[in-house]
């Protein structure tokens, strides 16, 4: 049995998917997109792991983690700036012999020597393209209980259309993966991995020496998909509220799906709070004769015109006769008189001048990058 | 050692606060949708550049000092100096309540001798303002004043509820007179001092030692140092300041916010107000929600008629509910078809369906009568209850019921 609830330590990948979304990371990675109002996707699995008790985490970051470190800080605000454990952020070494990371592998071999010197039982590995909110202590017991090498946590959905290219789906036999498919093409519900993974810290270390070895970079298709005869690669099926950043699209729909007070609720459930750095904005400020429709909002915003099906980051204004229909704007965004926009997503701090029009659709929301002034 | 530390009064129990301090102390009250009172002084602290700050606490201080904490959110985690709540404590000659103003400083003054101040700032934890002390501070040093008095005017007709300075044309402190009669100035103190430490302590032993005494700044403290002929001027004062000691005053401040008119702001980012996060996410406006002059924080979720009004975190307000000139605290819910107007509802009260709280003064038949309705905290108004103006509800008011 778990010893105790501190005995698995996290690592998390926040460049994994990074290419998805290219608009999105030129200046962040995946784990410090911004997301639902207020967070950052990084957000999610950190705050999961610190509420089950996993209080030491790594952060193997590959590039462009300015704004990523920024977010994080010591780790404070997710209870993780400790003596012992807490949050660590693990750059790249730059050595000759150590590339730019291509699989997993690469990445966890710059760990090796720190998990090595680790106590826990356990090691949790995620990505950070998926918000969800998860109480890990399960997915450890379930671990444990089924004496596997490898436990795996999947779906079941339809592969988003930007991961065609960058997904993993499981055949699963009494809850054992029995096939592991790359870049799976079929239609229809298939059990998604979600690239998280539970594993024994001794056997992740074994196994990534053994690997690197052999020059093998990837973990799930060469170390998982060509084992699992001999390793006990189990399955665990996560029913939760997940939201996947696959591409640009699936970004805007994935804010404007908690739209849906039951989406929000199933994600932001109150046991298991989400974490975020503290901007201390006040409350945001609804004047006179505005019009506020069906829309999340974040503090510090200043509404003075119409909004309607939003979602609004920290720090937005939207002026006076402004009107702003489906849209999804980040942080410090400002509308200006007069302005209307429909169907936009905006980065953060893009300024909308007065009287302009700009609208998008449905299917294709138009995109405003960082800093820009339309 | 420090040039300056603040030390900050928090231990008064808001008496007239009632429903809102039973389980808290006023400082620690909720203000302007994700404040508490006491964040003012604190940020002004910081903003000011003062980093040491010692919090005097004696009346119900738990949700005090978990909020306090560390002093992270204030940024006065600090090595050196830093924020610490100081309660009452036993000594090898016996303990004391803190019996005064005054002596509650007195009690700590070994406290204060740690950081070796030149300087200590007294100040209120039921005042909201946005002040730089260091630059009355400046003004102390600048008048070689041995104490510095903030005072701002006040209508004449209100003096007389006022501790109130004459001052001569320097600024100069001629006269104190607390809640005079007949007052002959309108410079009302603002309850903020700057000493000179070596001097107030001086005082501050002096009065310890006279039995007499009430151990209080203002009845006998500054009348000690204005007989001894010390040097003590007044900081006038311009900008927003209000005592919110009463339900009346802080239903108005939290108003003030509201009307752009008024001085007082909380988003400048240049005098930021900081605070304990909620750490909830993004306030929700529903479908058929309306919502006019109002502020909304985080985890708030709307889906009724909000019209001038505050909203603290986490507040729901139901489909058909109607929540008019009136303050919310954290966690409260009004439920669908609810109406509150003209109230202060505490945290985590639950209005049920049906339930009317308040009234505006327009539609009472003797506006005598009329006042701020307030129900307390964890309180539970019933379906079609009905709670009048002016009420202090502080048990749950049952279905169909009338509570005045």
């Amino acid at each position: 049995m778990v010893k105790s609830n501190n005995d698995a330590l996290g690592i998390i990948f926040p460049n994994a998917h990074d290419t998805l979304v290219p608009e999105l990371v030129t200046t962040r990675t995946m784990a410090s997109v911004p997301f639902a109002g207020r967070y950052r996707m990084i957000d999610f699995v950190l705050s999961s792991m610190a509420n089950s008790g996993i209080s030491n985490v790594s952060i193997v970051v590959k590039q462009n983690y300015h704004s990523l470190m920024d977010h994080l800080g010591t780790g404070r605000e997710w209870d993780l700036s400790r003596k012992r454990g807490g949050l660590n952020l693990v750059p790249p070494y730059a050595e000759a012999n150590v590339k730019m990371y291509r699989g997993r592998v690469e990445a966890l071999a710059t760990v090796v020597e720190y998990l090595k010197a680790q106590k826990e039982e356990y090691v949790i590995m995620s990505d950070s393209n998926i918000a969800f909110n998860f109480n890990f202590r399960e997915l450890i017991e379930a671990h444990v209980s089924s004496n596997a090498d490898v436990t795996v946590m999947y779906v079941k959905r339809p592969i988003p259309e930007g991961l065609k290219d960058d997904n993993f789906t499981l055949k699963v036999k009494d809850g054992r993966v029995v096939e592991l498919l790359t870049n799976d093409y079929r239609p229809g519900v298939q059990n998604l991995s979600m690239n998280i993974y539970i594993i024994q810290r001794e056997s992740l270390i074994t196994m990534i020496q053994d690997a690197s070895i052999r020059g093998i970079a990837y973990f799930e298709r060469d170390i998982l998909g060509r084992n699992l005869e001999l390793l006990n690669v189990q399955a665990f099926e996560y029913t939760g509220y997940t939201a996947w950043i696959s591409d640009r699209k699936s970004f805007f729909n994935e804010n404007m799906r908690l739209l849906d007070v039951d989406n929000l609720d199933a994600l932001f459930n109150g046991k298991l709070p989400v974490y975020t750095k503290v901007h201390d904005n006040a409350p945001t400020r609804y004047a006179m004769d505005s019009h506020v429709k069906n829309s999340m909002v974040a503090d510090g915003c200043l509404i003075e015109g119409e909004v309607e099906n939003c979602v609004l980051f920290r720090g937005v204004k939207v002026r006076k006769g402004a009107k702003v229909k489906n849209c999804v704007l980040m942080q410090n965004t400002v509308v200006e008189a007069g302005a209307q926009v429909e169907y936009v997503m905006t980065d953060k701090n893009v300024k909308i001048t007065t009287d302009k029009k700009i609208s998008g659709t449905d299917t294709f929301p138009v995109y405003v990058a960082k800093g820009h002034t339309v | 050692m420090k040039e300056c530390i603040a030390m900050l009064l928090a231990g008064g129990q808001g008496s007239r606060l009632y429903a809102l301090t039973q389980r808290l102390a006023k400082p620690a009250v909720p203000f302007g949708g994700k404040y508490r009172i006491i964040d003012f002084p604190l940020s002004n602290c910081v903003n000011s550049g003062i980093d040491t700050v010692g919090i005097l606490t004696q009346y119900q201080p738990l949700v005090l000092n978990e909020y306090i904490g560390n002093g992270q959110p204030w940024d006065l985690d600090r090595l050196y100096g830093g924020v610490h709540v100081l309660p009452p404590y036993q000594t090898a000659t016996g303990s004391n309540w803190y019996k005064g103003t005054a002596n509650a400083i007195y009690q700590n003054i070994n406290f204060i001798d740690r950081y070796n101040p030149g300087y200590v700032v007294v100040l209120s934890g039921d005042h909201i303002y946005k002040m730089d002390y260091s630059k009355m501070l400046d003004f102390h040093k600048e008048n070689g004043a041995d104490c510095t008095i903030a005072v701002m005017e006040v209508p004449w007709e209100e003096a007389s509820r006022f501790g109130i300075m004459t001052a001569d044309e320097n600024n100069v402190v001629t006269k104190f007179e607390e809640k005079p009669r007949e007052p002959q100035s309108n410079l009302a103190s603002m309850g903020i001092y700057i000493f000179t430490w070596e001097k107030l302590r001086k005082f501050l032993i002096e009065d310890e030692a006279n039995p007499a005494s009430d151990n209080d700044f203002g009845k006998n403290i500054i009348p000690n140092m204005l007989a001894s002929n010390e040097k003590m001027v007044a900081y006038p004062f311009e900008g927003y300041w209000k005592d919110v000691g009463t339900i009346e005053s802080l239903w108005e401040a939290n108003m003030d916010l509201l009307n752009p008119n008024m001085a007082l702001d909380v988003w400048g980012e240049d005098w930021k107000i900081y605070s304990r996060n909620s750490g909830k996410p993004g306030q929700w406006i529903g479908e058929n929600a309306s919502i006019d002059n109002s502020m909304v924080t985080e985890g708030c979720r709307v889906e009724g008629k909000l019209v001038q009004s505050v909203l603290f975190a986490g507040v729901k307000v139901g489909e058909g509910a109607v929540v008019e000139d009136s303050i919310v605290m954290p966690g409260a819910v009004i439920e669908p078809g609810a109406v509150v107007k003209y109230s202060i509802i505490a945290e985590n009260a639950v209005i049920k369906s049906g339930a009317v709280v308040g009234e505006r003064p327009e539609d009472m038949e003797d506006i005598s009568n009329w006042g701020v309705a307030v129900v307390g905290e964890g309180i539970v108004i019933g379906k079609n209850a009905k709670v009048g103006p002016k009420a202090m509800v502080v048990k749950d008011v049952k279905e169909g019921e009338e509570q005045w």
